[in-house]
C-alpha cells in the first residue's frame, strides 16, 4: 500500500492487540480475572469455587479493592498514597482503644477512626501541594511515622475489639455458611466487606466520569499547568483526593478490624500498600495522570487476591505467588504505558 | 478583509480596564517593571514586543494566574484583586493562553465547559448534564464555522488549527467583557489563522468585547487592531494608534529595538516625520 500522509493505522498485531485492551480496558481485566478463576478452579479440583475459599478470596479483594480505588484517584491526579499501609493498622486501633477505654460505642470510634484517616490524608496533601514534595517521598515519610506510632503504642501487641451489634454484622459479617449454594447471594457475596467496597466503587467510578470534581481530577493530571489557567483549582483536587485515600484506607482497616475481632499494629504495613497499589495497576491505571478506571481497581483486587490465595490453596508456598504476582504488575504496567503511549501518538 | 464596516471608536469612548504601574519580578528575573497599559471599551489592543519582552507575564497577572509585586488593576471603574484565573473568568475576563490549556485526556465538549460545567440533578445528586454540554458545544462550533469530527473526541486528536479555535471559541462562549488572547496564530496555517482573524474582527465590528492581542505578525496587527502598546524589556516603550502609524513605521520602531534610546530614537523620528499624535512614553 502506498504511504499516505496522516495518522498510521496500527500494523503490528501487537499495536492491534493494545487498540483492543485500551478500548475495553475493564473488559480485558475482567477476562484476566475469568481465566484466573478458572484456571485455579481445574487445578483445585473444584475447591476453588465450591469452598469457602472464595469467601476469602472476596473478603481480600474488599480489602485490596476499598484502597485500590482511592489509589486510582490520587495516581489519575499524578500522585500516590504509601502510607495507606500504616493507616490501615492506625485507624482501628485508635478505634478499639476509644471503645475500650473511653467506653466510646463502636460505631461512633470508627468514624473518629476514620476522620484521623481523612487528617493523614489531609496532611499528606499539604505537604506535598504546598512544599512541593513528590508525594512518593511525602508519604514515605508519613507512613514510617504513623507506623512509627501505632507499634509504639503498646509495644506491637495486638488488642481485642470489642463485639458490639449491629456494628459487627453490618461490617464484618461472613454471609456464607457452608450449606449455602455458592449461586446465591450470600455465596456470592461472602463477607460484607466486599459489598461495601463493591458499593464504594461504583460510587467512585459515578464520581469520576459524572461529577465536576470527577472531570477536574482528570484535569488536573491530564494537564496541571492547562487546569490552573482555565480554573481548576488543582492544589485542591490533590488535597482533597489524598483524604479520600486517607479515609478509604482507615475504612479498610475498620471493616478488618470488626471482621477479625482484633486490632493488630501490623495488620497494613508496606505489603498492603504494595498490593493495593498492585491492583490499581492491574486493573489499569497508569501512574502517568490522566486517566484511570475505578472498576479496574475492583477487578485487579480480585486478580491479586486469587493471585494470593489460588497458589496457596494449590498446595504452593505462599512465596510463590509473589513470583506470579510480580510478573502481572510488570506485564500489566507495560501494556497500561504502552497504552497511553499509543494514545499519545493519536493511534487509538 | 474589509476594514470599512469597522465602526471607528470614538474618542471618548470609557476606558473598561486599566493596569497601573505593574512590576513582577521571578526570583532574580525582572518581568515587568511599572507597566500601565489601558483598554477601552471595545477596542482591539495588540501588544508587541520581542521575546521575554514581559507580555505573557502582563496577561498572566491580568488573568490571575500570576500575582503582580506591585501596582494596580482598575476594571469597569473598580479596583479588582484576582486571586486564580477562576476569579477573572467569574467576572468577565477570558483568557486563551499560548498553551491553549486543553486538557488531552477530556472530550472537545468537556473542555468547552470545564470550570462552568452544567448540572442535572439525579436522585438528588449534582452530576454533570453531559447530553446539555455535548449540544451546546456542537451547535456552537458549528456558527462559528469551526470544523471538527466530533465533539466526542478527545482533543488530542485534534489538529494545531482545530486546537486552537476550540481554545478561542471556549473563551468567547460566554461573552467575556474582556478577552486575551496569547499568539493566537502562531500554531496556524494561513487558511486557518485567517479563520480565527475572521472571528476577531466579527468580534471588533460589534464592539461588544474588549480584547487585548498579543502578535508577532505586523501585518495582522493592522487588520484588526485599533492601537498597539510595544513591549520593551519589561517596559512599554510605545502606545500608537493603528490609523496614526503606518506598518512601514511600526517595523522600523521595532527593529531599531535593542536599547531605550534607539526605540525613544526612532519614535520620535517617526513622529517628527508623520506629525500624528502617537504618544511615546519614554
Amino acid at each position: 500500500m502506498p504511504r499516505r500522509v496522516g495518522i498510521a493505522l496500527p500494523d503490528t498485531a501487537f499495536e492491534r492487540a493494545l487498540v483492543i485492551l485500551s478500548r475495553y480496558r475493564e473488559a480485558s481485566i475482567a477476562v484476566v480475572a475469568l481465566v484466573l478463576a478458572i484456571y485455579f478452579q481445574v487445578g483445585s479440583n473444584g475447591a476453588f469455587l465450591s469452598s469457602q475459599e472464595l469467601s476469602v478470596v472476596l473478603r481480600d479483594t474488599g480489602r485490596f479493592g476499598l484502597i485500590a480505588v482511592a489509589e486510582v484517584m490520587l495516581m489519575i491526579t499524578g500522585e500516590i498514597d504509601l502510607s495507606v499501609g500504616s493507616t490501615f493498622s492506625l485507624a482501628p486501633y485508635v478505634m478499639v482503644l476509644m471503645s475500650i477505654g473511653w467506653g466510646v460505642p463502636l460505631a461512633l470510634s470508627a468514624v473518629a477512626g476514620i476522620l484521623l484517616g481523612v487528617l493523614i490524608g489531609l496532611v499528606n496533601g499539604i505537604i506535598t501541594v504546598r512544599f512541593r514534595v513528590p508525594s512518593l517521598i511525602t508519604t514515605v515519610g508519613t507512613f514510617f511515622l504513623l507506623q512509627g506510632v501505632v507499634v509504639s503504642i503498646y509495644n506491637s501487641q495486638p488488642i481485642v475489639a470489642p463485639v458490639q451489634e449491629p456494628f459487627n454484622e453490618i461490617f464484618g459479617e461472613n454471609l456464607y455458611s457452608p450449606t449455602d449454594s455458592l449461586w446465591s447471594w450470600h455465596g456470592l457475596t461472602a463477607f460484607t466487606p466486599f459489598l461495601w467496597t463493591l458499593l464504594v466503587v461504583l460510587a467512585m467510578a459515578l464520581v469520576l466520569n459524572r461529577t465536576t470534581f470527577g472531570l477536574h481530577t482528570i484535569a488536573t493530571g491530564s494537564n496541571i499547568v492547562g487546569a490552573r489557567e482555565i480554573g481548576v483549582r488543582t492544589d485542591r483536587i490533590k488535597v482533597y483526593n489524598f483524604m479520600i485515600a486517607g479515609a478509604f484506607a482507615a475504612a479498610a482497616g475498620v471493616i478488618n478490624t470488626t471482621q477479625f475481632a482484633s486490632a493488630d499494629p501490623l495488620a497494613g504495613g508496606p505489603f498492603l500498600t504494595l498490593q493495593a497499589i498492585a491492583a490499581a495497576v492491574i486493573g489499569g491505571t497508569s501512574l502517568l495522570g490522566g486517566s484511570g478506571t475505578a472498576i479496574g481497581s475492583l477487578l485487579g483486587a480480585f486478580v491479586v487476591a486469587t493471585l494470593n490465595n489460588g497458589l496457596v490453596m494449590m498446595g504452593a508456598q505462599a512465596t510463590v505467588s509473589d513470583i506470579y504476582l510480580g510478573t502481572a504488575i510488570v506485564l500489566a504496567m507495560i501494556l497500561n504505558v504502552q497504552v497511553d503511549r499509543m494514545r499519545a501518538r493519536r493511534r487509538v | 478583509m474589509s476594514q470599512k464596516d469597522i465602526p471607528v471608536l470614538k474618542p471618548d469612548t470609557p476606558v473598561i480596564l486599566e493596569m497601573n504601574r505593574i512590576s513582577k519580578t521571578f526570583g532574580a528575573v525582572t518581568a515587568l517593571v511599572d507597566v500601565s497599559i489601558k483598554l477601552h471599551q471595545g477596542e482591539v489592543l495588540a501588544l508587541v514586543g520581542d521575546n521575554g519582552a514581559g507580555k505573557s507575564t502582563l496577561i498572566k497577572i491580568l488573568s490571575g494566574f500570576h500575582h503582580p509585586d506591585s501596582g494596580t488593576i482598575v476594571y469597569q471603574g473598580k479596583e479588582v484583586h484576582f486571586r486564580s484565573p477562576r476569579d477573572a473568568r467569574a467576572q468577565g475576563i477570558e483568557t486563551v493562553y499560548q498553551d491553549l490549556a486543553l486538557i488531552n485526556d477530556l472530550s472537545i465538549y468537556h473542555n468547552m465547559f470545564i470550570g462552568r460545567e452544567y448540572h442535572k440533578r439525579v436522585l438528588g445528586l449534582k452530576l454533570l448534564d453531559n447530553r446539555k454540554m455535548r449540544d451546546l458545544a456542537q451547535t456552537y462550533l458549528n456558527s462559528l464555522g469551526i470544523q471538527i469530527p466530533s465533539v466526542n473526541s478527545t482533543v488530542d486528536l485534534l489538529s494545531g488549527g482545530q486546537r486552537q479555535s476550540v481554545a478561542v471559541a471556549r473563551s468567547i462562549y460566554s461573552s467575556p467583557t474582556v478577552l486575551v488572547l496569547d499568539e493566537p496564530l502562531a500554531a496556524l496555517g494561513v487558511r486557518e489563522g485567517a479563520h480565527v482573524l475572521g472571528l476577531i474582527q466579527n468580534l471588533r465590528r460589534q464592539r461588544s468585547v474588549s480584547i487585548i492581542l498579543i502578535v508577532h505578525n505586523y501585518n495582522q496587527v493592522f487588520e484588526v487592531c485599533d492601537r498597539i502598546n510595544f513591549l520593551h524589556s519589561g517596559e512599554i516603550a510605545l502606545d500608537a494608534s493603528t490609523s496614526d502609524t503606518s506598518e512601514e513605521q511600526l517595523i522600523r520602531i521595532v527593529k531599531s529595538g535593542l536599547g531605550r534610546q534607539a526605540i525613544a530614537a526612532a519614535a520620535a523620528e517617526v513622529e517628527a516625520s508623520t506629525g500624528s499624535t502617537s504618544t511615546n512614553r519614554l
